[in-house]
């Protein structure tokens, strides 16, 4: 009898010891397989995500009863309740639900956390938007988020940036959490994000420099990469496109269609632990302005290696090189397609590499560990007179550990530190240091309130500058009044030191003279939100949120009135209020959906009583698709109102520089999967700017005008 | 019935877009106003000259600052080296920005031994200027009305006898 119970404790033991795993195939209605899917066990580090097949698999779990979820943006999420005992193969087959708030998110609090407990506003775009738009650029899909807007290349959510020529930004943008700005200018060079390589996008809006320090004063825009998957997957993707003649003939300064081409080479293979994904990209525009010509190659290397379930390796590599027009503004109106006679001709090369390493160890049930390391180089070089050129290297490691203190409080803590160094004729040879520590609990009571509070602290030392440092606070809450009726707010500080080139930038640009202040401070932030989701049944999600910024010693580009130099300087108190109306719903089944998204914004430069400049006041984004079995079709619309306030000494460069107009901008698309044939091919066509409307976004330069794409996939 | 009325709907909303104005639309023909003349060059050019532009300014130089972007309104394309005769138009022989109507007060031809386009008042030293009514005692005033385009604004060159120059040059 001993020796039966004790086979019994020694069987028992092992089967709970034993590690199981679950594989399977998500596809949605139609039978196609989802890419992209997360699928994870609830309250833990465990999952996966699946590939191109929609294929996944978890390995190393435990025995026990789980709660096994499936999450994509677009579909229902699936959660099931299992008992493993053994490896299990599950098969899941997800339903279309834009409306539905319940999707996953890391970006927020840097762990995953459900998009309906965040105190914040945010936003996802999957990646199938990329594609069945004919993107490969991401700053084109971030023209539709709600409270986004776009200046060029400058991006601002809720209004927080004007433009500044790429100086600085207040938007944190990352690959897979490691920030992407440049060292020397701090900008975001968008044209360099591998497309094709992303899984999805996050949106964080409003301050979040309480997690992510500096350059978050005004959000987070996280994208994140495709998991490498077990089965090996080519891909290639094809696009051309041709621009429509410009609406006035003498505009038509080619006397022919220009037109655009792209070609996308991706493959990755898995060995055991260790996966290997490479793509490599070539695009060619002619575009539809002089100067405005663009050839670029762009690589992505991915591998990681898996030393258990727990814990992982993985390195990336990311790489352009780069040669393009300089096309700063037009000639005039007359010729608004052309630059100024001595800028044509002008050109830029740039070459820009990023490696990142990033280390994850779920040492026990209760703490995850999260180390992030990045090396960024940027290599640019302008052939124009100015001749400006720079080389600057950006190094930068983060130490994060995620403990869950309890079932009901997670708290995340971490350090950082960056070192910048510049070489260039435009800002001389400056240095930077930073470091960051922060910390932040996420505490959730029984009555379903969620409770967040963050503190970080940054200390910013740049060049001959004197060193900055301050402390960014942010309590969040958010409380489900009922099952369908969500509350969220979040108050906090934030902080933005001063980028390298907004310092140090001393140049002479098509009769632009800048110079470097030496004297610049950070800028300061206070901001609140309230927000309310309503989600009354599956078919129908409604949003608002209601905020205010505060911002002091904001940094703006400004003219010297001494010598009429111009200069980056902390002119400005200014105040950001709006609100925000999304609205999504589903009809027929899922087949059709309707997003509407209003945002009012009141931006004033408080010292001189003026709206601050390129906001738009008002801005309306809407998108309505219609799928039909292996069809699809849809239409995006977009306007904002002409903006109230530009440089007003660039009219004395500019010639018509006061030509503004309200923006309405209408695009088409359309696209057809041949999955029905045994074919992993998708074919998309899309009509931007259809109506071929003439606006700006920056003052002398004609947006995109009428395009047509057509744009294959295959997958093999 | 539900896809004929989406599509009804999509021509519909099309035809209203299109009806809309088409957004920013050029200046008419011929609105826009400029100047034109001739600059006569005597004597020999100097060997170390690496630019010559001829340039306008808003507001009379009358000390180093005046010398800035902001008040800097038209520079010529690049008068190539050793020209004796040199006819021009703004509004095509812009450097970086065509001219709008109103008065100017220093009209010149400006040379730089750098060959890249500065801005620094150090780095240029005046060729000719402007004079109007055969007063050569001060500037001439340019006068360019809306709409216009105002010839004869010419410059005399005397690499011989330089006009005076602005402050802050070397």
């Amino acid at each position: 009898m001993r020796n039966l119970f004790l086979i019994l404790i020694l069987f028992t033991s092992a089967t709970l010891s034993q590690n199981f795993s679950i594989e399977g195939k998500v596809t949605d209605f139609n039978g196609i397989p989802l890419p992209g899917v997360n699928v994870y066990i609830e309250g833990g580090e465990r999952g996966a995500a699946t590939d191109e097949r929609g294929s996944y698999e978890i390995k190393n779990i435990h025995a026990g009863v789980y709660d096994l979820i499936f999450s994509i943006v677009g579909y229902k999420s699936k959660i099931l309740n299992i008992t493993v005992d053994a490896n299990l193969k599950l098969d899941i087959q997800l339903e279309t639900a834009p409306v539905q708030s319940d999707q996953v998110v890391i970006t927020a609090g840097k762990y995953e956390q459900k998009l309906s407990e965040l105190p914040v506003s945010a936003e996802l775009i999957p990646a199938e938007k990329l594609s069945e738009k004919n993107l490969v650029n991401l700053k084109e899909a971030l023209r539709y988020i709600p409270g986004v807007n776009m200046v060029e290349d400058q991006i601002s959510i809720r209004g927080s940036s004007g433009y500044s020529r790429g100086a600085g930004t207040r938007v944190l943008v990352a690959i897979d959490g490691i920030p992407f700005y440049t060292g020397d200018t701090g900008e975001i060079i968008w044209e360099a994000v591998p497309v094709n390589q992303i899984q999805r996008i996050e949106v964080i809006k409003g301050s979040a420099s309480s997690l992510y320090g500096s350059t978050a004063i005004g959000g987070v825009i996280n994208i994140i990469t495709r998991e490498i998957p077990d089965e090996p997957v080519t891909y290639i993707r094809t696009l051309f496109g041709i621009w429509a003649k410009p609406s006035y003939q003498e505009w038509d300064w080619s006397g022919e269609y220009r037109n655009y081409y792209g070609l996308t080479l991706s493959h990755s293979h898995r060995f055991d632990n260790l996966g290997i994904a490479f793509s490599l990209t070539r695009l060619n525009d002619m575009n539809y302005k002089q100067s405005g010509f663009f050839n670029r190659y762009i690589g992505f290397l991915k591998g990681d290696y898996k030393f258990s379930g727990t814990s992982s390796l993985t390195l990336f590599a990311n790489s352009m090189n780069h040669h393009a027009g300089n096309f700063l503004y037009w000639k005039n109106s007359r010729n608004a397609l052309i630059p100024p006679d001595a800028d044509q001709g002008q050109t830029t090369r740039a070459n820009r590499l990023m490696a990142g390493l990033l280390y994850r160890d779920l040492i026990s049930d209760n703490l995850f560990i999260n180390i992030r390391s990045s090396y960024y180089r940027t290599n640019w070089k302008d052939e124009t007179t100015s001749r400006n050129s720079s080389t600057t290297k950006l190094y930068r490691t983060e130490l994060q550990a995620n403990l869950s203190i309890s079932e009901n409080i997670i708290s995340v803590t971490g350090i950082e530190g960056t070192y910048s160094d510049v070489s260039s004729n435009i800002f001389g040879n400056p240095d930077s240091k930073g470091i960051g520590i922060y910390t932040q609990a996420d505490i959730k009571f029984d009555f379903p309130l969620s409770t967040t509070f963050g503190l970080r602290y940054d200390y910013s030392k740049l060049d001959s500058i004197k060193s900055f440092s301050d402390f960014s606070p942010k309590l969040g809450l958010n409380y489900h009044l009922s099952g369908n009726l969500i509350l969220r707010s979040s108050a906090g500080a934030g902080f933005r030191a001063p980028s390298l080139a907004e310092a140090f930038t001393s140049t002479t640009a098509s009769g632009i003279t800048v110079k470097p202040n030496p004297n610049l401070k950070p800028e300061k932030s206070l901001s609140a939100e309230f927000g309310i989701n309503y989600q009354p049944n599956e078919y129908i999600n409604l949003d608002a949120a209601v905020f205010n910024n505060e911002y002091y010693d904001f940094i703006e580009p400004s003219i010297d009135s001494r010598d009429g130099l111009v200069f980056f300087n902390n002119v400005t108190r200014a105040r950001i209020q709006g609100a925000e109306i999304n609205t999504k719903i589903n009809f027929l089944s899922d087949r059709l959906h309707l997003s509407l998204n209003y945002t009012y914004l009141w931006s004033r430069d408080i010292e001189n009583n003026i709206a601050l400049k390129y906001r738009p006041r008002h801005i309306f984004y809407s998108s309505i698709s219609y799928s039909f079995y292996n069809f699809e079709a849809g239409a995006d619309f977009r306007f904002w109102s002409k903006v109230e306030e530009i440089d007003d000494d660039l009219a004395n460069f500019i010639p018509d520089a006061e030509k503004r107009v309200d923006v309405y901008v209408l695009d088409l698309r359309g696209g057809y999967n041949f999955n029905s044939f045994g074919l992993q091919l998708r074919v998309f066509v899309n009509a931007d700017n259809i109506l071929n409307y003439n606006y700006i976004e920056l003052v002398g330069n004609i947006s995109p005008i009428r395009n047509y794409s057509l744009s294959l996939e295959l997958v093999f | 019935m539900i896809r004929n009325r989406l599509l009804k709907f999509f021509i519909i909303s099309i035809l209203f877009f299109s009806g809309c104005d088409k957004g920013i639309s050029p200046e008419p023909e011929g609105a826009q106003a400029g100047f034109s003349g001739t600059i006569f060059f005597t004597g020999a050019w100097p060997d170390s000259i690496a630019r010559t532009h001829l340039v306008v300014f808003k507001d009379p130089l009358d000390s180093v600052s005046d010398f800035n972007p902001f008040n800097l309104r038209f520079v010529s394309l690049e008068i190539p080296y050793g020209s004796t005769i040199f006819n021009y138009r703004s509004l095509d022989s812009s450097s970086f920005s065509s001219i709008a109507a109103g008065n100017y007060a220093y009209i010149a031809v400006a040379q730089s031994k750098t060959p890249d386009l500065s801005l620094n008042r150090v780095d240029w030293l005046v060729a000719g200027v402007y004079y109007s009514d055969n007063d050569t005692t001060k500037p001439g005033i340019l006068i360019i009305p809306e709409n216009t385009l105002i010839t004869g604004i010419n410059i005399l060159v005397d690499f011989n006898n330089p006009p005076p120059q602005p402050p802050g040059g070397n």
